[in-house]
């Protein structure tokens, strides 16, 4: 069972524990939902702040699936990662031409006829001064540019398709354009959707008004990157991936020009799975020709979680502490409403209703508070399904790669809101219900 | 006075639901006060200074900024030629060196991070460093003193030393991670005070140029990939803006710095784009999960106060009857809310000041190169805001509903 169902198997057995007590407690649950009712201001103002706590957990643990989704999207489980001896990150890779050659024809590496399928890559981080931005834009950003040999054998390689009118860069890399002075040519790139999108909001408004495309830069566009002008000739259908934040061009046009010529890494595309990591393992135990670290991509782009789980771990505490809160609530409306209901409770006792099943009466009514309030939470935080955000994935600090992602509110993610606001509901009310449960009869009727 | 002792006494009578109020308030303002912490150093950090600023020196177009050693000296001096051109105040060199204690498991846990520098810019240059408390800036300078005198010396955060298991006066070899084949033996000769630098490390830059320079007697007479590439930031201090502007052009102007070129920016502009990375995220902080807690905080005092309220009808009664006027009554209620909820607040941004600051030695939430986020004075009276701001506006509805309370109302029922 994945993480999804066992979450959601867990949150339908608290429910389930809940119903079966109610049924063998055979309390009278109308009497409490028409409690809840007649103290509506109470139970509302409850239910909100059980509502509030459930969705900003729900946006919280939809921003880190957002960035596990795609660190485990990015990667195909048959490619091998090649980066120099040492390096965690393309970053701070670098690989000696000479070794190039080698390293590609290595038995288990795919071939297309004569051509070995492997990505000849130079990974550069920029950092783009943006050209009168907007109002409260950044006037900076780094850009992440990946220059590629052949980019046909790259997006084979790496999976990647193009959105229709667009084309991958030429061999040149390079083209003229007529609004450019004749000197000077515009390097070809293709660019993610993601960062298309970014860089579509660097437009000032009147620009995006005359735009062929107001959501993102497109086929045709021009930006500049350094001192150069760049055209954009394809938009990558990328979404989900980290290439979607990553703008591709001609290795040899772009690694001069950011002072970057050696190559920073090389995917080998193997057969399946199992290829794929005894082809690594061999790069990295038998192979002595160069120096240099394997990875197979999923086993890389996990290794880029280090981030997300801090960002767990600061989500978890927040949580935490913001449920303490709600849990507060609950315990001063349930411990009122018991003051109120004193006598009520004397008359159940006297009735024969036995002590435990009046705790389960009072159980049940912050149970259904929490519901209320947890469903309403997950809604709420529902909305926050698809939203972007900018972030950035990395295995420790420096290096790491800028990321556009999604936010993705999945069922596991709802099961953990349901869960979290059950437990208040449950932790808060079981006090007051114990506190309910011990009152003596004829006490409560005075 | 009568009325503070009667709102006193009205939060007395029921402990319990003041008492888990006042908690309630506590955990929401300390998780407030943590996120607004973090959010006011980052605002801190990004804020343009007028004067006394620092700024960067960092390869203009990529990252990692990677420069020719020899920049060093000149940039240092703010690329000045002539005796009357514009000059930094003072100025430090980075250089990152990153290398694991086992040449086979390279891993973060047994790895050392540490800028090789000059190690007097330590007290003079590093944020923070730079503006010790005087016993604190003492014994840390003895400390920066021993790696003046010992080449192989290195400084070390408390966090990280416990980390790769070792102690002060341990000597380590370090296996180059970014510096390929390069081996460094180092000695520990000290720590770093407690706080932002407890994860990271400080080395002697002539220990490591000396290795890069030894490299090719090792390697065929080859230098090492790095050799060229290995000044990595500048940090210059400048009395004003204008001495930083001017410096700016000086080095722009420069033809020594074409390959590669550079840029000069102020820190707080370099940490600005560094953190758009973040920049949701701190979106997210700021306008989401705050506002979010502080909503929750209201709902929480608005649902105690509004229980107190409809238990309490017959006592509103009873004072209207006694000559309270309802502006009265209403004042009572909402100054029962203020009261508890400025004390818990204040207690708890008091409490999370205390014990983040001086027991846990800051909070570990790692954004950009910031590690430790330490809760600022201002917070003292954060919490007391938060408190009072949340329950006025919690309880103005449940407070103004007692002014309508109808003493015949009330007694007919009673009746």
């Amino acid at each position: 069972m994945d993480r999804d169902g066992q979450v959601l198997a867990v949150v339908v057995g608290v429910v389930a524990a809940c119903a079966l007590l109610v049924w063998l407690a055979q309390i009278p649950l109308k009497y409490n939902i028409r409690n809840l009712k007649v103290r509506w201001p109470t139970t509302v103002l409850t239910a909100l702040a059980f509502t509030l706590v459930v969705a900003l957990l729900t946006v919280m643990l939809a921003f880190v699936n957002g960035m596990k989704a795609l660190s485990e999207s990015s990667g195909r489980d048959n490619n091998v990662l090649i980066l120099s001896e040492g390096s965690t990150d393309e970053s701070f890779s670098n690989l000696g031409f000479s070794d190039i050659g080698d390293i590609e024809r290595q038995p288990g590496v795919l071939r297309d006829g004569d051509q070995p399928l492997c990505s000849h890559e130079t990974y550069i981080v920029i950092n783009q001064p943006i050209e009168d931005p907007p109002p409260g834009r950044q006037k900076r950003r780094f850009l992440q540019v990946r220059g590629l040999d052949d980019a046909q054998v790259s997006a084979r390689v790496h999976g990647m398709e193009l959105f229709p009118g667009g084309e991958w860069f030429s061999a040149g890399g390079v083209r003229k354009l007529a609004e450019l002075d004749e000197d000077f040519s515009a390097i070809e790139v293709v660019v993610g959707e993601g960062i298309a999108r970014e860089l579509g909001q660097d437009r000032r408004p009147e620009k995006i008004q005359g735009a062929t495309n107001t959501a993102r830069i497109d086929v045709g566009d021009v930006v500049s990157l350094g001192n150069r002008r760049f055209v954009v000739v394809g938009v990558m259908k990328s979404a989900g991936t980290t290439f979607d934040s990553e703008v591709w061009a001609k290795r040899s046009v772009v690694g001069p020009l950011f002072g970057k010529e050696s190559y920073t890494s090389l995917v080998l595309q193997t057969d399946d799975a199992r290829a794929a990591e005894s082809l690594a393992n061999y790069f990295n135990t038998e192979y002595t020709k160069a120096s240099v670290q394997a990875y197979t991509e999923p086993v890389y782009f996990r290794s880029l979680g280090e981030t997300n789980r801090q960002f767990l771990v600061g989500i978890i505490f927040v949580a935490a502490v913001m449920a303490v809160g709600g849990v507060m609530g609950v315990m001063n409306t349930m411990f009122a409403a018991i003051s109120q209901r004193i006598r009520d409770i004397g008359v159940m006792r006297l009735l024969g209703f036995q002590r435990w099943r009046i705790l389960v009466s009072f159980l049940v009514e912050s149970i259904l508070i929490s519901i209320l309030g947890g469903i309403l939470g997950c809604a709420l935080g529902y909305l926050a399904n698809g939203w972007t955000a900018n972030s950035i994935l990395s295995s420790g600090p420096g290096g790491g790669k800028f990321v556009v992602l999604r936010l993705v509110v999945d069922g596991g993610i709802l099961g953990i809101g349901m869960l979290v606001s059950l437990s208040m509901g449950i932790v808060g009310g079981l006090l007051p219900a114990w506190s309910g449960m011990r009152k003596r009869p004829l006490e409560s009727m005075k | 006075m009568k009325y503070i002792t009667l709102i006193f006494k009205n939060l007395r009578r029921n402990l319990i639901r003041s008492g888990l109020t006042a908690v309630g308030v506590m955990v929401l303002v300390l998780v407030v006060t943590l996120i607004w912490s973090i959010l006011s150093f980052l605002d801190k950090a990004t804020a343009e200074k007028a004067d006394n600023l620092k700024g960067i020196v960092s390869e203009r177009w990529t990252l990692p900024s990677q420069m020719p050693f020899s920049y060093a000296n000149s940039l240092s001096d703010g690329s000045a030629r002539e005796p009357q051109d514009a000059r930094p105040t003072d100025a430090m060199t980075w250089q990152f060196f990153g290398g694991s204690l086992d040449p086979k498991t390279r891993s973060f846990e047994n790895s050392l991070f540490a800028f090789a520098l000059e190690p007097a810019k330590l007290l003079t240059m590093m944020d923070e460093l730079d503006n010790l408390p005087a016993a604190q800036r003492d014994e840390f300078s003895l400390t920066v003193k021993k790696l003046e005198e010992t080449r192989q010396g290195v400084i070390v955060g408390k966090t990280r030393l416990a980390k790769i298991n070792r102690r002060v006066g341990d000597r380590i070899t370090l296996y180059g991670l970014n510096y390929r084949n390069l081996e460094l033996e180092l000695e520990i000769v000290g720590l770093f005070p407690e706080g932002r630098y407890d994860s990271s490390a400080a080395m002697n830059r002539d220990y490591l140029n000396a290795a890069l320079d030894a490299y090719p007697l090792t390697h065929n007479g080859e230098q090492h990939p790095l050799a060229l590439k290995s000044l990595n930031l500048v940090w210059l201090r400048f009395p004003d803006r204008k001495v930083f502007e001017e410096v700016g052009q000086q080095i722009a102007e420069s033809p020594f710095y074409s390959s590669p070129a550079v840029k000069l920016e102020t820190a707080s502009s370099g940490i600005s784009t560094f953190l758009t990375a973040y920049r949701d995220l701190v979106w997210g902080m700021r306008w989401l999960l705050a506002p979010a807690i502080l909503v929750t905080l209201s709902l929480v005092i608005s649902n105690a106060i509004g229980i107190s309220v409809r238990e309490r009808r017959m006592e509103m009664a009873i004072l209207k009857v006694l000559g309270f006027r309802p502006n009265q009554v209403l004042g009572l209620i909402l100054g029962e809310a203020l009261m508890l909820g400025g004390v818990a607040g204040f207690l708890s941004s008091t409490l999370t000041y205390l014990v983040v600051n001086f027991w846990m030695n800051g909070v570990r939430f790692p954004i950009a190169f910031f590690g430790v986020f330490y809760v600022p004075d201002a917070a003292l009276w954060w919490g007391l805001a938060i408190g009072l701001g949340t329950a006025f506006v919690g309880s103005l509805l449940p407070a103004w509903s007692t002014r309508r309370v109808r003493v015949i109302d009330v007694f007919s029922k009673v009746s």
